[in-house]
């Protein structure tokens, strides 16, 4: 493979003597397929090194009847002129005989993205949550999501919803197709849930470039700060609140009061509310937080899903079989079981 | 030896005597993975007839409570649903029982369908709670 990759930048790049080097591979096995390298490489006697970072399309990762790699490719492309901070996208190939299936290349930005559930992650993001430098530039990043102009920076083609409760019934039918695609039957506690989503859709007051899964684990950390923005595989233009009430839900707090263990709430609050002038709406907010238990329903089905038709072996999306329970036990408490 | 004891054996042999000895990690994970697995397979096997007359009781509980809560309003998608779940599939006959009561809200008024729903949620809950004995 690295000799594969090796060539392909070569004629990229015009360098014959191009050389990899601190080659990684990660994120084996659920997602699309991870490189990080640097590539070193001479043009008319000058010496050139670009950190890169190269993801190759399996072909059975999660969420990709959801966002494959050309989609987030021209979400980068999109992003790269703007303040918001991602990596910058270089190549996108679907020539599946370069290396064996589509891939995108782009930059490999400094910093680390523990992952928040691990120890050494939650001790990482609560070191961080003490130093109190993070937890801002979290928030910040956020802000400029939210008040970004992302007609200026292209991005009408993600889906402009309508005024009114069309962006939650496009999210509803979004995630509900991956729910029928999964070879699942649908539990009566879901079917309930879909039945309340579609029966309480809030009206949208505000568009926004909205990420859809923003926490710890999908941000890139350098010196305290967010350095990128990563996962671009379930942005939706759409309320911003969606995002908000992800980050203040109780997902990815790992048993501390802190959002995503990393921000104090009311200092979020504060913070989001005078960075974009918007007032955050709780209601909404826990109308959405019920949407992503759907989501997360949705999810673990289609992942238990791969496993159980054959499209993919790994036995750790066997195992989410019995996670669907569980983020409907937590569904049923906020429906008010 | 049951099956449900066999599957758990198989698992604790995974866990405790193959896995360790794989040093390859994906080939490791994978090994700890088809115990976890296997675990959760052994407690669902154990407790599904259970379960079973559990979910029959309360489902025919639960039939009887929304007959009486609808009197004589039931509508045929309604009576369809609740002979359904007395009869058939339970798992989906509940799920088009919820359908039929958020379809006929507006008919029901909000009080009664509060009730009605309310009621089934009380089926449902008990189902979910059994299921996270071996979910969790």
């Amino acid at each position: 493979m690295d000799a594969r990759i090796r060539s392909y930048l070569a004629k990229q790049f015009g360098a014959d003597d191009l050389r990899l080097s601190a080659v990684e591979r990660i994120a084996v096995g659920w997602s699309h397929e991870t490189w990080l390298f640097d590539a070193t490489w001479t043009t008319e006697g000058a010496a050139h090194t670009q950190g890169l970072c190269l993801r190759r399309d399996p072909g059975n990762a999660l969420l990709r009847e959801m966002s494959d790699l050309r989609l987030q490719f021209r979400v980068l492309s999109c992003l790269d002129a703007t303040v918001i901070p991602t990596p910058r996208p270089y190549f996108f190939e679907d020539d599946a005989d370069i290396l064996g299936s589509p891939f995108l290349v782009m930059e490999k930005v400094p910093g680390t993205c523990p992952s928040p559930w691990g120890r050494d992650g939650r001790a990482f993001y609560q070191a961080a949550a003490d130093r109190g430098v993070l937890p801002d530039s979290f928030t910040d990043t956020l802000v400029q999501l939210h008040t970004l102009d992302w007609r200026a920076a292209g991005l009408e083609f993600l889906g402009v919803p309508d005024a009114g409760d069309d962006f939650a019934r496009r999210e509803i039918a979004k995630w509900r197709a991956l729910i029928d695609a999964s070879a699942h039957d649908v539990d009566p506690v879901l079917v309930d849930l879909l039945c309340w989503l579609d029966a309480n859709a809030p009206a949208t007051e505000r568009l926004a470039l909205v990420h859809g899964a923003y926490r710890t684990g999908n941000l890139l950390i350098d010196n305290d700060r967010v350095s990128a923005v990563l996962d671009w595989e379930t942005q939706v233009i759409g309320d911003p609140m969606y995002d908000v009430a992800y980050v203040l839900s109780d997902l990815n707090r790992e048993g501390t009061d802190l959002l995503s263990n990393l921000v104090e709430r009311d200092a979020f609050v504060r913070r989001y509310e005078a960075g974009t002038g918007i007032q955050i709406d709780l209601d909404v907010c826990r109308y959405y937080q019920l949407l992503y238990g759907m989501r997360s329903a949705a999810f673990w089905m289609s992942a238990s899903g791969l496993y159980a038709t054959g499209r993919n072996r790994d036995l750790r999306l066997a195992r989410t079989e019995w996670s669907i329970p569980v983020v409907l036990d937590r569904a049923a408490r906020d429906l008010g079981y | 030896m049951t099956p449900d004891e066999l599957l758990e054996q198989i698992a604790g042999t995974l866990r405790h005597q193959i896995g360790p000895e794989v040093a390859e990690p994906f080939a490791k994970t994978q090994a700890f993975m088809a115990s976890v697995v296997l675990e959760k397979l052994s407690r669902q096997l154990r407790l599904a007839d259970a379960h079973a007359l559990a979910d029959g009781v309360d489902n025919t509980t639960l039939v009887h409570d929304v007959r009486v809560l609808l009197g004589s309003d039931a509508s045929v998608p309604m009576r369809g649903a609740l002979d359904a779940v007395e009869h058939h599939d339970a798992g989906r006959a509940l799920g088009r029982l919820v359908e039929s009561l958020y379809a006929e809200r507006d008919t029901l008024g909000v009080e009664r369908f509060d009730a009605l729903l309310g009621r089934v949620r009380q089926t449902l809950r008990r189902r979910l709670d059994r299921q996270m004995e071996y979910a969790s």
